[in-house]
């Protein structure tokens, strides 16, 4: 089993700058250390039609109402930055906020991992002897001999779709057949309900025991802790 | 007269289904969107049951409000498949139940 970079595309090379932009850093930092309601505030935010910040303030009362933190503390001023930097995301038009979004549940996915393990790398793809070279990479994975894992990321549990959770299931048989272990992931920017009852329909024949499923509520997972 | 947690829980109700009706469009997610149907409404009714006429937070109400109207503003059927579990989780944080 060998890691190798993906070679570029046009999808690619374009996908790079909104990769690269500050704000999908910005995000991705304030969502690793945020709170379960606070990730649902990103979510909604970034996916929403309101831009009035006061919409969001009103709907989200355990995060800016009298149940939240007070102002000035950490917590608070978090709410406060996740929903601005949302709401900039969201700003960006639908196209770009949707590559934006998905380009911020990368980040995170990497962030997360690296707080846990390394060496962590983005867009790679995963060679196995005597197999033909899968044509898209993965969105996230962990290179450590004896303990690699490959990620594909999603924004919404809409992403999970047969052919990713093969391609999933496709790289750890190949793996284990070599005899390594590889572990193989999906992680989901969206409700864990919502990502089960779409894991098991777009299943097929795989055994989805063998691929982990990472959702919005158990991110801190990735990092090795426990959900704020 | 105060508002329960039952009351909220049908407002919250009521929006999901203003995202499943605009959601009508995408045939092919029709499965999906019967599956969340169901998931959903099962979580949000458990709530009801357990703390049903219990008063809620002084603020939840003006939170399932604002969810509401934003569910009412989405017209784009796919948006409206994304946010069926983004109603639920927030209206479930708003009345303090894990998401």
């Amino acid at each position: 089993m060998r890691f190798q970079d993906a070679k570029p595309d046009g999808r690619a090379i374009v996908y790079a700058h909104i990769q690269a932009d500050p704000l999908v850093a910005r995000v991705a930092d304030l969502l690793a250390v945020a709170t379960t309601v606070q990730r649902v505030l990103g979510r909604a935010v970034m996916n929403g039609e309101s831009t009035d910040p006061l919409v969001w303030r009103a709907m989200f009362p355990t995060l800016f109402g009298q149940r939240a933190a007070a102002a000035g503390t950490p917590e608070r001023e978090r709410s406060e930055a996740i929903l601005a930097a949302s709401l900039q995301v969201a700003d960006r038009g639908e196209q770009t906020r949707s590559q934006f979004r998905g380009a911020v549940v990368e980040a995170l996915t990497e962030r997360l991992l690296a707080e846990r393990t390394n060496p962590v790398r983005r867009e790679r793809r995963i060679l196995f002897d005597g197999r033909p070279a899968e044509i898209h990479p993965y969105d996230v994975t962990v290179e450590r001999d004896g303990a690699a894992e490959a990620w594909d990321c999603k924004w919404g549990a809409r992403g999970i779709k047969a052919d990713v959770i093969h391609q999933l299931d496709d790289a750890r048989t190949g793996a284990a057949s070599e005899g390594g272990k590889l572990l193989v992931g999906l992680v989901v920017f969206d409700a864990r309900r919502s990502c089960e009852v779409r894991l098991v329909r777009e299943r097929g024949p795989v055994a989805i025991e063998g691929i982990k499923l990472i959702a919005l509520e158990g991110l801190d997972r990735l990092a090795g802790r426990k959900p704020a | 007269m105060s508002t329960t947690v039952a009351d909220l829980v049908a407002r919250a109700l009521a929006a999901f289904d203003v995202l499943v009706t605009t959601a009508e469009p995408v045939s092919d997610e029709f499965q999906y969107v019967t599956d969340l149907t169901t998931v959903w409404g099962a979580r949000l009714n458990a709530v009801a049951a357990a703390r049903g006429p219990e008063e809620a937070p002084a603020d939840a109400d003006a939170a399932i409000d604002a969810l509401a109207a934003e569910a009412a503003r989405i017209t784009d059927p796919h948006r409206a498949i994304d946010w069926l579990s983004t109603v639920p989780q927030i209206a479930l944080a708003a009345l303090g139940e894990a998401a």
